[in-house]
């Protein structure tokens, strides 16, 4: 019954995803194709950040640091080499590189604390990225960022468009695989009780070492996409916001179920998107970021599932269960 | 020399209007275990209509008594909606109150303007002592007066009258404390209130020694709350005034010394001391 179940969702995505790759001819306006790329991207970084907050249950305030990453590895090579797709291999390679060193020697140092120290340090080593960005002026230009050349395949909007795309359902269908398979069930394991999934006999750091090196690596690629869609960078890729903003897209689409973060990733792109539009008609529409914080309180307070995660429980008729707090019932 | 000590009293006064930010937090994080990342909305709220109603009067002290009661209304507000039903759990109260944190601040845009916001010290206040060589802002005199006011109040209330009895009693055992016929509701969401006036009270202190107000300084001081009250220990009041001063200390001598690292300064403390003791200095296993 399962395998079935499972198949037929299979079924939905892979016809969703062929029914993405027409929308290029149909949308062609070019605002509108940016904002789907821009969606692309945010939604292959907030599946990202759901490997940590949904499955392993890790809340990072400095995920935006391998984004970062990502973006600058980009934009450093593409400007300091010559524009050809070669030049492009070489940065997604370092920016994979540097994000698993990062990734790596954050966790080991960082991964042992409760929750919330493990929160602000991340945190911290984040503004520590922001910091150096904005100073190490030869290499980053400072706050003002650069621009960079693009080999001519990656100029056009419609190659990009596919790039981003076929990159998302990579990553999605790849990670999909990567929570299904043995791993991400021990993953899930220490989300749910982490002192039990110990006493069976995993070594639970190693486990998160590795939820976060492959949660940095995605990241970091989703930045490289960033810098490309852009031809642009400046230390506002390492900036706090995006952390916040990525953190909402996952829990407002659904934590723990990687179709949730893209949809989120597409309703706050959209939304913001059409409600600064609307700033014409309506000062408050500026303001948009109200509206979002009331329904991203509302959703942590009555859907803690997010809007995938609560249409799934009502089918599967499996009982609600939020995001838990299990380490303080331990400590108890 | 009096280049150090004027150093020194440069970071003592920011540290004590850290600590002022901090010890809020410290009584709602260490007395309830609230993780309440909206504590810098509280503060810009209490910056601008501390600022509002000080230009408009023209008088400091009527700025001062907004500002806490904004601080304290917001802070009933806050206990009810927002934290009320996450008591108990991390993890979502870091979500929530991050949210709200953002609306907090985006309101200010639409109560008070988008605009930075130019703040000029009362009069009385204005102005410096010379004592020998050396120049003391009077500003910054005051704000220490207030700290150590603050400090020495809230310790002896906590640690000698009824009140502090109840209050540390409910942290330890709350059922208890609700069996002896002690409304312990009541008394937490009274502890909230009084950390929120404090940050709004902060609020208003650094708002007029700053000399500007914006609205995105909502987040960074949440932040920087956060980073004083880890350094020092999650609970410990004279952690978080040890710790504010180590920040504000650090802060005022590297501005100086090492301008390039003065952003990153409050990172680096709290990373060393996070990896090294994770209670923080004061914190207890």
């Amino acid at each position: 019954m399962n395998i079935r179940r499972m198949e037929k969702s299979t079924w939905i995505f892979i016809i969703i995803s062929l029914l993405l790759f027409i929308v290029p001819f149909i949308v062609t306006g070019r605002s509108m194709q940016f904002t789907i790329i821009q969606i692309f991207i945010f939604a292959i970084f907030a599946m990202s950040y759901d490997i940590l907050l949904g499955f392993t249950g890790i809340i990072s305030f400095g995920h935006v640091m391998f984004f970062g990453i990502g973006a600058y590895s980009t934009a450093v090579i593409m400007d300091r080499m010559d524009a050809t797709v070669m030049s492009f291999f070489v940065a997604i390679l370092i920016a994979v590189f540097i994000a698993v060193i990062v990734s790596f020697i954050v966790g080991v140092l960082t991964l042992r604390l409760k929750s919330h120290f493990y929160a602000m340090l991340t945190l911290a080593l984040a503004g520590l990225f922001l910091v150096a960005a904005e100073k190490w002026r030869s290499l980053t230009g400072g706050n003002d960022g650069f621009t960079f050349r693009l080999p001519e395949i990656l100029r056009d909007s419609h190659n990009l468009y596919m790039l981003c795309l076929v990159s998302l359902l990579l990553f999605f269908f790849g990670l999909r695989r990567f929570t299904k398979s043995p791993f991400g069930r021990v993953l899930m394991a220490i989300r749910e009780n982490e002192a039990r999934t110990e006493s069976l006999g995993y070594k639970v750091l190693h486990y998160k070492v590795i939820a976060s090196v492959v949660a940095g690596v995605v990241a970091s690629i989703a930045g490289v996409l960033y810098a490309l869609s852009l031809r642009f960078v400046n230390t506002g890729v390492f900036a706090t916001d995006l952390t916040i903003d990525v953190l909402l897209m996952t829990i407002i689409g659904g934590v723990g179920t990687l179709v949730g973060p893209i949809l989120g990733a597409g309703l706050v792109e959209f939304a913001h998107h059409w409600l600064s539009g609307l700033s014409d008609v309506h000062w408050i529409f500026d303001r948009w970021i109200i509206l979002y914080g009331t329904v991203y309180i509302l959703v942590v307070i009555f859907f803690p599932l997010g809007i995938v995660g609560t249409i799934q429980s009502k089918l599967t008729n499996r009982p609600v269960k939020g995001l838990q707090d299990n380490r303080k019932a331990v400590g108890k | 020399m009096d280049l150090i000590i004027s150093l020194t009293v440069n970071g003592l006064a920011t540290g004590m209007l850290i600590f002022l930010l901090a010890a809020g937090l410290t009584l709602i994080f260490g007395l309830m275990s609230v993780l309440n990342f909206a504590h810098g909305g509280l503060f810009i709220w209490g910056a601008y209509t501390g600022v509002w109603s000080f230009q408009m009067t023209g008088s400091f002290i009527v700025g001062i008594i907004v500002a806490i009661i904004t601080g304290l209304l917001l802070g009933l507000v806050t206990e009810r909606l927002i934290i009320r039903p996450v008591y108990g759990n991390h993890i979502q109260q870091i979500l929530i109150t991050l949210g709200f944190m953002l609306v907090l601040q985006e309101f200010i845009k639409v109560v008070f303007g988008p605009d930075q916001k130019a703040v000029f010290p009362p009069e009385i206040l204005q102005g410096s002592f010379l004592v020998g060589d050396i120049v003391l802002i009077k500003y910054r005199l005051f704000i220490i007066a207030v700290g150590l006011l603050i400090f020495i109040v809230s310790s002896f209330i906590l640690k000698r009258t009824r009140v502090g009895l109840i209050v540390r009693a409910g942290v330890m055992n709350k059922e208890m404390v609700q069996s002896l016929g002690i409304n312990i509701k009541l008394v937490f969401m009274l502890v909230f209130m009084v950390g929120a006036g404090l940050a709004a009270l902060s609020g208003i202190m650094h708002a007029v020694y700053s000399g500007v107000i914006y609205a995105e300084m909502g987040l960074e001081f949440s932040i920087l709350a956060f980073i004083v009250v880890v350094i020092g220990g999650m609970g410990s009041f004279s952690g978080s005034l040890f710790a504010a001063i180590l920040v504000g200390l650090a802060q005022a001598f590297m501005a100086y010394y090492v301008p390039a690292l003065s952003l990153a300064v409050n990172m680096l403390l709290m990373t060393v001391v996070l990896i090294f003791r994770p209670q923080g200095l004061f914190g207890k296993e």
